[in-house]
């Protein structure tokens, strides 16, 4: 490799000192950048919960006639009569004191259900952001720099991927390998076999954007004069693809990825229904449709704090992957 | 239950519509279902195995005390016994109580205990759990959704002896026993009763046939275990232990996973499948069909009755009588749903048969009716006026798998020169507008045990208001000849007495049209071959202490 490219100049020994401080600079920014972040999230649910018709206590109470009495207590007990400041500074105070109280609807403490169901999300999402990572990587890398045609077959299959509504691709894998196939089970999201069809229904879509990402900003890079430089060096052309190629093109679909994450968490909903698994997703549309304003708050403050995690990765692998940023942080 | 054909559901807005739908569903007081045939017919029930059920629905809440859904019904059945059981033609029998005296003045009830029985945690049952129980029912730190329509007569209990116990009433209540047989007024362990309400929500302990001690868990499922010391089955019911060893239910949301699931021979058995997929199960080999009607009101139309066209009673009976309404039903659900007959459903206790003659087609008689009522103008669509205004009915609605009837039924009633306008609302502004009586039809089905459904859906108290909240008068039926027959229905002293006053309660109800009924929802237990002996509870939801497996 060599002193050939500007980035491996860029990580000399020399300097490495300072870019690892404005590594500590730039997380340390971030960090007080999602405390803003999580507020405007947490208000936001707020003002959008008190717009959504509907009185609170009426749609918690449509289940079925109660007493007027115990209408009188579930009002007094949620602070659902008192004026929506009042309101509002409460349920800053409880969530700045780590306090989610307990589920109008489900009863239970918050923590507890969100501690239910988020393992399964967690779980899901990581499989299939490693299952995007590797199609999408690999699908560039073979269709990057052939004949036109096979590119723009690549990019056909992609396009028709991507419009592939998830529910009719799960149902059409649950049918094919399930329920004809018999290798997979079609309901139980604890086994490692439960997971193969969701993950291959929720990475479709996120798999063949990024694959044709990839395949741009490969294109492009291969374009780049350093990629001449590296050829009259005699480098293998696989070499190239993997170790100087990619690497730029990797910048863009880092970001892509952290974002594909973050909806991913609370977004998985059909997914979920469709191979009757557990996850956020479910619990967040039961919440909002219900008024159940803890959950609706947790599961908020939980996606929050994965996209402010997310972008924090995402900016410390934008460093390892693209030197130049490193100057940028100062 | 009005949900035939119900997709996953995707929105929000259907979200909310199922949970609204689920709610009005799932209120009330006990009566009677039909029990379909389950093939048995051989040999006496194989000990051992382990049922795989998958359903369609979850209750928020399992504690049947706290949650009113249908849901809840079914999870907790295996689980808590009752002190009384009534059958699915409504009679009742003896069970955690041997047997009951109701005072001349039907305010206090004394129930004699059954011995020896043990709660699955260890506990003794007596009369001091009885009264713990109804207790904690209607203490309002249990926030019961129920303990106002079940217990609203209970005034207090007390144990007269270890095996005796007497419950005082306000005010008389022909369907205290009624209430007393549902899962919701179950027997749980008195100690667990005093832990944290949330904890109750996962895990109940009670007599039961089966246990769980892992409890639910939402989204996924609960599975149970057979009470090894469980000898104290229901009089009347087939007695014997539990055939089951095990019972695994899983919450299976979606209806295309749920049939692929069973026809794959992962689960042995689902509940709760549309139309088309019972159509599809009929001509597969292997597999078997038990249903039975939901008894309650049938899935109908509410008119507003209070204001707006359907104020008069002639448009509401030309509606009626103008939409071929059973036709309807056989198109759009493969002719599984029968057609209504009345305003409650055939297997509801208490229906009066003879009605069905008023729920016929006539066309010729609806346009008669309509020119009585004075809409007689046509307008350039061809729609019916009256002082230049359009005969037009706002139809509300937030569950979209009704979509396919409301398309129809729109259909017909443009031939007879009224608009039908399409109103699918997300679940708050349907709310709001139900409070404010601002419709002129809404869509349910309201499933219950009995008769004393009509109270819920047609007294005045229950006409939704925005200080009263939600409640399930939905035609807004105001009528003093119904108010009173409803009351002397509580005094009854019989149930024949109770069915008689019922009966002209349903008269009245038909006369009025205060009612557009469509269909009977249907009970669907579908099961391969070898699961035997599927039977249904009073409620209509399917019995699984006597299920077994024949392979």
């Amino acid at each position: 490799m060599a002193g050939v490219l500007r980035m491996r100049e860029a990580a000399a020994p020399g300097r490495s000192g300072t870019a690892r401080g404005a590594l500590v600079r730039l997380v340390l920014v971030r960090l007080a950048a999602s405390f803003a972040v999580l507020w405007g999230a947490v208000t936001a649910t707020f003002v959008l919960l008190q717009v959504m018709p509907g009185s609170t206590a009426d749609v918690l109470l449509a289940r079925s006639s109660v007493t007027p009495a115990i209408r009188a207590r579930l009002v007094a007990e949620y602070g659902l009569d008192d004026p929506l400041p009042v309101q509002y500074l409460t349920y800053l105070g409880r969530i700045a004191r780590g306090e989610f109280g307990e589920s109008y609807v489900l009863r239970r403490p918050v923590w507890d259900e969100i501690a239910a169901q988020l393992p399964d999300t967690l779980l899901l999402v990581a499989t299939t952001l490693l299952v995007t990572v590797v199609v999408s990587v690999l699908a560039g890398l073979l269709s990057v720099n052939r004949r036109a045609w096979v590119r723009s077959l690549f990019a056909a299959a992609e396009s028709l991927v991507v419009a592939l509504p998830p529910f009719w691709l799960g149902l059409l894998l649950l049918t094919v390998f399930s329920f004809t196939l018999h290798w997979f089970p079609a309901i139980g999201s604890s086994s490692p076999a439960g997971l193969v069809l969701p993950t291959v229904a929720l990475a479709a879509g996120p798999a063949a954007v990024v694959a044709g990402v990839l395949r741009e900003g490969l294109l492009r890079a291969m374009e780049e004069p350093f990629v001449v430089t590296a050829r009259a060096r005699g480098i293998g052309e696989a070499a190239l693809r993997l170790r100087h190629v990619l690497r730029h093109a990797l910048l863009p679909v880092t970001t892509l990825l952290g974002w594909i994450a973050g909806s991913l968490i609370g977004g998985a909903v059909i997914i979920e229904i469709v191979f009757s698994r557990q996850g956020i997703g479910r619990l967040a549309l039961s919440a909002v449709a219900n008024k159940d304003m803890p959950v609706v708050v947790a599961v908020v403050l939980v996606t929050a704090v994965a996209f402010v995690l997310l972008t924090i990765t995402v900016d410390i692998l934008t460093w390892v992957i693209d030197p130049r940023t490193r100057d940028a942080g100062r | 239950m009005g949900a035939a054909l119900r997709p996953a559901t995707t929105t929000p807005a259907a979200w909310a519509g199922a949970v609204l739908l689920l709610a009005l569903v799932a209120a009330c007081s006990p009566g009677t279902a039909g029990t379909a045939g389950s093939g048995t017919g051989d040999a006496s029930p194989r000990a051992g195995g382990t049922l795989r059920l998958a359903v369609e629905k979850e209750p928020e809440c399992l504690d049947p005390h706290q949650s009113p859904t249908e849901s809840a019904r079914l999870l907790t059945r295996p689980i808590v016994d009752s002190l009384v059981y009534q059958d699915p033609q409504g009679k009742f029998h003896p069970w955690l109580a041997r047997e009951w005296k109701v005072s001349a003045d039907k305010l206090t009830y004394t129930f004699r205990l059954r011995e020896g029985v043990t709660f699955t945690d260890g506990q003794r049952f007596d009369a001091a759990a009885v009264v713990a129980n109804l207790d904690h029912v209607v203490d309002p730190k249990t926030k019961s959704l129920l303990a106002g329509s079940l217990l609203a007569a209970y005034r207090s209990s007390k144990a007269l002896d270890p095996l005796t116990a007497e419950v005082t009433l306000k005010r008389p209540d022909s369907g205290f026993l009624a209430a007393l047989a549902q899962p919701n007024l179950g027997i749980e362990s008195p100690i667990t009763l005093k832990g944290p309400a949330s904890k109750l929500c996962a895990v109940v302990v009670g007599t039961g046939p089966f246990k769980s001690e892992t409890g639910f868990t939402s989204q996924k499922g609960i599975d149970y275990v057979r009470n090894p010391a469980y000898a104290w089955a229901p009089e009347g019911t087939k007695s014997g232990p539990v055939p089951l060893d095990r019972i695994e239910v899983t919450v299976v949301p979606d209806n295309s996973a749920r049939l692929g699931a069973l026809t794959s021979g992962q689960v042995d058995a689902v509940t709760g499948l549309a139309p088309a997929s019972v159509g599809t199960l009929k001509s597969t080999p292997g597999f078997t069909l038990h249903t039975t009607r939901f008894p309650g009101a049938n899935y109908s139309y509410w008119p507003n009755t209070e204001k707006g066209p359907l104020s008069d009673v002639n448009v509401r009976r030309a509606l009626r009588a103008g939409v071929d309404w059973r036709q309807i039903v056989k198109n759009v659900y493969f002719g599984v749903y029968d057609g209504a007959q009345g305003p409650l459903s055939a297997s509801t206790p208490g229906f009066d048969g003879s009605l069905a003659p008023a729920y016929g087609h006539d066309p010729a008689e609806a346009n008669r009716l309509l020119d009585q009522a004075g809409w007689t103008g046509r307008d350039a669509a061809g729609y019916r006026t009256k002082d230049g205004k359009r005969l037009t009915l706002r139809h509300m609605w937030s569950d979209p798998s009704v979509s396919n009837l409301a398309v129809q039924i729109q259909a017909a009633a443009k031939r007879l020169g009224v608009e039908i306008v399409e109103e699918n609302l997300d679940g708050g502004t349907f709310v709001n507008r139900l409070l404010a009586g601002d419709y002129e039809l809404i869509d349910t089905s309201f499933s219950a045990p009995g008769p004393d459904v009509l109270r819920v859906l047609f007294s005045a108290e229950n006409i939704p208001t925005p200080e009263r909240g939600i409640s399930n008068n939905m035609a807004r039926y105001d009528d003093p000849r119904t108010e009173d027959a409803l009351k002397r229905a509580l005094d009854a002293a019989s149930q024949s007495e109770q069915f008689g006053v019922y009966a002209e309660v349903q008269r009245r109800i038909t006369e009025d049209a205060a009612v557009l009924p469509i269909y009977s929802p249907l009970s669907v237990v579908a099961a391969r071959d070898g699961v035997r002996d599927v039977r249904f509870n009073v409620d209509g939801s399917p019995d699984l202490s006597g299920v077994w497996l024949a392979s």
